[in-house]
C-alpha cells in the first residue's frame, strides 16, 4: 500500500558563505494534529543520528555542503524520508502520519517507548555523552541536574535521584530490568556506559510499564538502533588521566547486509584499568580496579515483524581503600583521627583485600510483531549476576571471599500497543520474573543475607491521549511477589521462611504546550516496592562501616529471626510529584523542575542501642519504618548570546526528613550549584571545531544532618554503663557533615572530519586547583579525603 | 511464527536449567572468626590454684552484651603465667573450630595482644601497659613469653608479678591485633584490625 505522508519543507535561505562544514539542520517532528513527537529517531544519512527533544526537535551542526537524505522514525506512524541539499534546506517540520495497516517499508523497529510523553526527564547523549567517557556510569549521570551519587572510595558510585537510590531506582539496561545485588552502598550498578548512545533519567515515578521500584525514578541505558544499510562503521575511544595512572579502550564495529535485507549487527568491547587514586596529599592505597566488557548484537527487521539477540557481560575487580578496612568501634577512631589512612604505600596497579570482583551477564532476546490488532513485543532477558567481597581476614582466609553471592533472573515481557483512534494509544503488557539467590559455599562466615528464590507477577495498562495543546497520560498496575527464604541466624542455625507481596502503582502525567512560553510537564504517581531480603535479614558488619546491621525481622531481645508473618509489616510505597516547566527561545533556554516524593513507610537502618562483642563495643543499626519525604527543585538556563560563547547554570536542591520521628535522615545529597561558560570556533578549514569550557562546582555542607554522636562519646557512655541510643535513637553520624567544597574544571576539545571519519580530541581536567576535600555521600569521608586534580585526554574516532 | 517457537523452546530449557540448580537447602558454613569466649588463666609460678576468668558473648554479632566474668582475683605479690584461649562457644566443645587459640599461634606473624591495667597493681610490668589511645599515648614493657618466627612479641602467654597491696575494683583490659604486613618492630595497639577488646575488673588479695 501507498505510504502517504504529509511533508512541509520550509525553506531559509542560509546565504553562501564560502565556509563548508559549519552549517545546521534543525527542525521539528510532529503528528498531524500538530502533537510534538519526542524521541523519535532521526537520522541523517552519513552524518549521524540523533532522537527529537521533549519538544519534538532535532539538530545537526558541522554539516557540510552537499546532497544529504533523512529518515525519521516513530512508533505507530509510517516512517518519512526526503532528500535535500545543504545550504538550501536548513529547516525542516516533519509531520509524521500514523500508520494505518500494513507496512511495506523494511525498517519496521521495535518502537515501544521507554518514556511517556509526559515524563520529566532529562538525556544524556551526544557530545555531553562523550564529556563522560572513561568514567564509571554513576560518575557520568552526575551532569544532570537532580542526580548525585552515594560513593565507596573513587571507584563506586551510585546513581542518586532526588535523594533515592539503589533498590528505590530502577535501571533498565538495554530494555531490560537490570538486577544485580545492588542492596549495598558499595554495590555499584554493573553496566559498561559505553554500550549507550543515549541515557535518560525519568525523574518522576511513572514508568510504571517495568514493575516496581521505580520510586525515585528511572535509568534508561539505550544501544543505538542496529544499523541496516551494508557497509560498516564503527567507533574507538581512548581515555588516558592521570589520576589512578588510568587507561580506557573501548571499541565498537556494527554493519549491515546487502543480502539481508533489515540484517544489523554490533560487536562492541571496553577494557579499563586504574591503579591507586590520590588526594592532593597521599597516595589511596589500593583503590584501583580493572574492568572489562563487551557486547555482541544481531537483528534482522523485515516488513512487520523483527527479532532481535543481545549479549553483554560486565567484569570488574576494583580494591576498596585499605586503611577503611576496621573491625571495631575503636578502629573506626583510629583510623578516622588518621591522616593518611593506615596501610597508605607508594602507588601501585595491584589490588589487595579488601577487593571485590564482579560479573554481570546478560542474554536478551527480543522480537516484535506489527498487525492489524496492533504491535506486539516478547523479550526474555536472563542475566547472571557474581558478587565476591573480600576482606583483610586470617591468612588462611585471605583468599576465601567474606561475602560470596550469585543471582540468576529470568524475565518475561510481553507488551502489546495500539492506535484505538489518531488521538488514543493503549499500551498493555505483563511482566514476569523468577530469582534466585545464592550464597556460594566457602565463604567460613555465617552470610550477609540468605539464599532466596522470588517470583514476581505484573500486568498494567497505559492509556496516552493526544489533545490540542495536552497530551495525557494514565496508567494503572498490579504486581506480586512471593518469596522463599533460606538462612542462618547468629548462631549458624538454620532458618526458613516462605511470604508474599501485591500492590498496584499508578501514574497520571500530564503535558502542555504554553505557545511561545515553552512546554509544561506534570506527573503524579503513586508506586511502592516490596521489601529487599537485606532489609529484612541482614545480619553483620558491613566492609568499613563499623556497625552492626539488623535486618528488620530481627529479633532485638533474642537475636533470632521472627516469621515474616508474625511482624506487623507495611509495603513501601511512594507519592512522588514532579512538575516541569521547559522554555526555549534562539538564545536562552531553561528548566525549572520542582519534586515532592513522600515516601510511606520508608525502610531505612535507624541506630537502636550499643551491643558488646568480643571485639568490643559496636552501635548497632536496625531497619526499621518510617515516614519520609524528599522536597527539592532542579534548575537549568542556558544563555547563547552569540554561537560562539554559552554560559549555563545548574542548581539541584533537595530537603529531606523523617516526617515519624521529626527529623533528619543520613546520606541525603547536598545542595549544588554548578557554572560554566563555553566557547566555541568553527575552525576555516573544512569540518575543524575547536571548543573550549570552564565550569565551576560549588557543593554545600550538608546542613540538615543527623546530630553527631562521636566515637568517643560512644566508648564513654558504654564505660559508665550507659547506651547513648537507648532513650534517644534519633539518628547520628560519628562525625559531622563535611564543609563545603569548590571545584574548578576545564575542558578543551577539538574535532576533525577527514571523509567519513571523524576525530575528537579533548582534554579534561578535574579538580584543577588540585583542593583538598570530603563529599557528604561518599563513606570514604571518614578515612580520607576526595582525589585531586585529575586530567583526562580522550580520543575518538569515529567512522 | 518460527522465531517464537525458538525463543519458547530457549525460554523452557533456560528455565528448567535454572530451576534444578537452586532448590537444594544452602550449605552451613564453619566460622573460624567468630570468637564468643576468651578465657584467661592465671597460673602462679610457685605452683597453687590457677585463676581463670572468661568472657562470653552469647550472641556473636547478635544484640545481646558479653558477659565478662570477674573479678580476677589475685594475691599480692605472687608471679603469674597468662595464657589466654579463644573459643566459639557458639559450637559445642566436641566441634572443629570450637577452640581457635592455635589458630592464632599459627599466624604469630601478624597477631599481637596488647594488655592495659591500673597502675600500682603490678610490680613486674610497672606502668599501665601498651593499649594506645592515640599515637602519644606512653607505653610500658610487657612480659611477653612467646613470640612469631620475627622474633617479636605475640601475648598468648605473658608473666605478671603483683605488687605489694591490696585492691579492689581496678581494670585490666586485653586488645588483640590483626597486623596482616604490618606487624613490626614499630607497630602498636593503633594498627591493624581488632580481633579482642575486653576489660575485665581486677582484685588483688593479701595473702
Amino acid at each position: 500500500m501507498k505510504l502517504t505522508y504529509v511533508i512541509l519543507l520550509l525553506l531559509f535561505y542560509a546565504g553562501a558563505k564560502g565556509q563548508p562544514c559549519t552549517y545546521k539542520l534543525s527542525g521539528t517532528v510532529t503528528t498531524e494534529t500538530s502533537e510534538i513527537l519526542a524521541g523519535a529517531t532521526v537520522e541523517l544519512i552519513t552524518s549521524g543520528i540523533t532522537v527529537t527533544d521533549d519538544q519534538g526537535r532535532f539538530q545537526f551542526d558541522k554539516l557540510c555542503k552537499g546532497k544529504y537524505s533523512i529518515r525519521i522514525r516513530f512508533v505507530g506512524f509510517n516512517p518519512f524520508e526526503a532528500s535535500f541539499t545543504i545550504p538550501e534546506t536548513s529547516t525542516l517540520k516533519v509531520v509524521l502520519v500514523i500508520q494505518k495497516t500494513m507496512l511495506e517499508v523494511v525498517e519496521v523497529h521495535d518502537h515501544f517507548e521507554h518514556v511517556t510523553r509526559t515524563n520529566n526527564q532529562a538525556t544524556l547523549t551526544g557530545n555531553a555523552l562523550d564529556q563522560t567517557r572513561g568514567q564509571s556510569l554513576g560518575e557520568a549521570l552526575k551532569k544532570i541536574s537532580g542526580v548525585s551519587s552515594i560513593q565507596t572510595g573513587p571507584s563506586i558510585f551510585k546513581p542518586v535521584i532526588h535523594g533515592l537510590h539503589s533498590q528505590r531506582i530502577l535501571m533498565l539496561n538495554n530494555g531490560i530490568r537490570q538486577e544485580g545485588q545492588q542492596w549495598g552502598a558499595e554495590h555499584a550498578p554493573e553496566i559498561d556506559p559505553f554500550i549507550a548512545s543515549n541515557i535518560i533519567i525519568i525523574k518522576d515515578a511513572s514508568a510504571i510499564k517495568y514493575g516496581t521500584d521505580a520510586l525515585g525514578g528511572v535509568v534508561v541505558v539505550n544501544p543505538a538502533d542496529l544499523p541496516e544499510q551494508k557497509g560498516i562503521g564503527g567507533e574507538i575511544n581512548l581515555v588516558a588521566q592521570t589520576n589512578g595512572r588510568a587507561g580506557t579502550i573501548s571499541g565498537m564495529v556494527e554493519g549491515g547486509s546487502e543480502k539481508v535485507k533489515g540484517f544489523g549487527w554490533r560487536v562492541q568491547g571496553t577494557g579499563r584499568k586504574s591503579g591507586d587514586s590520590h588526594t592532593p596529599a597521599y597516595n589511596l592505597s589500593n583503590t584501583g580496579f580493572t574492568e572489562f566488557n563487551f557486547s555482541l548484537a544481531a537483528g534482522i527487521h523485515k516488513e512487520a515483524k523483527g527479532i532481535d539477540v543481545f549479549f553483554s557481560r560486565f567484569q570488574t575487580e576494583l580494591g576498596i581503600l585499605k586503611g577503611s578496612s576496621i573491625s571495631s568501634t575503636e578502629d573506626l577512631r583510629n583510623a578516622m583521627k588518621r591522616e593518611p589512612p593506615q596501610f597508605t604505600q607508594p602507588f601501585a596497579y595491584t589490588i589487595e583485600n579488601p577487593r571485590q570482583v564482579v560479573a554481570h551477564n546478560l542474554l536478551k532476546v527480543k522480537g516484535h510483531l506489527h498487525s492489524g490488532y496492533g504491535d506486539f513485543k516478547f523479550q526474555y532477558g536472563f542475566q547472571y549476576n557474581t558478587r565476591q567481597e573480600f576482606d583483610i581476614r586470617r591468612a588462611s582466609l585471605n583468599n576465601a571471599p567474606a561475602i560470596d553471592l550469585d543471582l540468576f533472573t529470568n524475565t518475561l515481557d510481553m507488551e502489546w500497543q495500539q492506535h484505538a483512534s489518531k488521538k488514543f494509544l493503549s499500551n498493555a503488557g505483563i511482566n514476569a520474573m523468577m530469582q534466585v539467590n545464592n550464597n556460594v559455599p566457602g565463604t567460613q562466615r555465617i552470610p550477609f543475607i540468605p539464599d532466596f528464590t522470588s517470583l514476581t507477577g505484573g500486568v498494567f495498562y497505559v492509556g496516552k491521549l493526544t489533545l490540542q495543546t495536552w497530551l495525557v497520560d494514565f496508567g494503572a498496575r498490579y504486581d506480586y511477589r512471593h518469596y522463599d527464604v533460606a538462612g542462618f541466624d547468629f548462631a549458624n542455625r538454620s532458618y526458613t521462611d516462605s511470604y508474599s507481596f501485591g500492590n498496584a502503582s499508578f501514574s497520571f502525567g500530564a503535558s502542555r504546550t504554553l505557545g511561545n512560553r515553552g512546554v509544561f510537564t506534570t506527573n503524579l504517581a503513586s508506586s511502592w516496592r516490596p521489601p529487599h531480603v537485606s532489609e529484612l535479614y541482614s545480619f553483620g558488619v558491613h566492609q568499613s562501616a563499623a556497625a552492626i546491621e539488623y535486618g528488620l525481622l530481627l529479633d532485638l531481645a533474642t537475636g533470632e529471626v521472627l516469621d515474616f508473618n508474625s511482624v506487623d509489616f507495611q509495603n513501601e510505597k511512594a507519592l512522588k510529584w514532579v512538575n516541569t516547566w521547559r522554555i526555549s527561545k534562539n538564545w536562552f533556554t531553561a528548566e525549572i523542575t520542582g519534586h515532592a516524593n513522600y515516601i510511606f513507610n520508608y525502610i531505612y537502618l535507624k541506630p537502636y542501642g550499643v551491643t558488646q562483642t568480643v571485639r568490643g563495643v559496636y552501635p548497632f543499626f536496625h531497619y526499621t519504618q518510617t515516614d519520609a519525604t524528599f522536597l527539592g527543585a532542579d534548575l537549568f538556563g542556558k544563555l547563547t548570546p552569540t554561537t560562539k560563547f554559552s554560559v549555563s547554570g545548574k542548581v539541584s536542591l533537595l530537603r529531606a526528613a523523617d516526617r515519624t520521628n521529626n527529623d533528619y535522615l543520613i546520606y541525603v545529597p547536598t545542595n549544588r550549584y554548578e557554572l560554566g561558560a563555553e566557547w566555541r570556533k568553527e575552525m576555516q578549514t573544512a569540518g575543524q571545531t575547536f571548543s573550549i569550557e570552564a565550569w565551576g562546582t560549588f557543593v554545600d555542607e550538608q546542613r540538615r544532618a543527623p546530630r553527631v554522636v562521636s566515637v568517643d562519646e560512644i566508648l564513654d557512655a558504654y564505660a559508665q554503663q550507659e547506651d547513648p541510643f537507648e532513650n534517644d535513637n534519633r539518628n547520628f553520624d560519628f562525625v559531622a557533615a563535611p564543609p563545603a567544597y569548590f571545584l574548578l574544571n576545564l575542558q578543551a576539545g577539538f574535532s576533525h572530519k577527514l571523509g567519513n571519519s571523524k576525530l575528537d580530541v579533548r582534554l579534561r581536567a578535574t579538580n584543577l586547583l588540585n583542593n583538598a576535600y570530603r563529599e557528604y555521600t561518599n563513606r570514604m569521608r571518614y578515612y580520607a579525603d576526595e582525589v585531586g586534580r585529575n586530567i583526562a585526554l580522550s580520543l575518538k574516532l569515529s567512522f | 511464527m518460527n522465531s517464537a517457537k525458538h525463543l519458547l523452546l530457549f525460554l523452557s530449557v533456560a528455565g528448567s536449567l535454572i530451576l534444578s540448580g537452586c532448590d537444594d537447602d544452602p550449605a552451613r558454613e564453619d566460622v573460624p572468626e567468630l570468637i564468643t569466649q576468651v578465657k584467661l588463666t592465671f597460673t602462679p609460678i610457685a605452683g597453687g590454684s590457677a585463676v581463670v576468668v572468661t568472657a562470653t558473648d552469647p550472641d556473636g554479632n547478635g544484640p545481646q552484651d558479653l558477659v565478662a566474668d570477674g573479678p580476677i582475683e589475685l594475691m599480692q605479690s605472687t608471679t603469674y603465667d597468662l595464657s589466654i584461649e579463644l573459643f566459639n562457644g557458639l559450637l559445642d566443645p566436641t566441634d572443629d573450630g570450637y577452640n581457635l587459640t592455635a589458630e592464632i599461634e599459627e599466624e604469630a606473624d601478624e597477631h599481637q595482644f596488647f594488655f592495659r591495667f591500673s597502675t600500682g597493681v603490678f610490680s613486674t610490668p610497672t606502668g599501665s601497659g601498651n593499649i594506645k589511645d592515640n599515637p602519644s599515648t606512653p607505653v610500658d614493657d610487657i612480659n611477653y613469653l612467646d613470640e612469631d618466627t620475627n622474633g617479636r612479641p605475640l601475648g598468648l602467654l605473658t608473666r605478671w608479678t603483683t605488687d605489694n597491696v591490696e585492691v579492689s575494683d581496678k581494670s585490666f583490659r586485653i586488645v588483640l591485633k590483626h597486623q596482616p604486613g604490618i606487624k613490626s618492630g614499630t607497630s602498636t595497639s593503633l594498627d591493624g584490625e581488632t580481633d579482642v577488646d575486653i576489660t575485665f575488673v581486677l582484685t588483688v588479695y593479701l595473702s
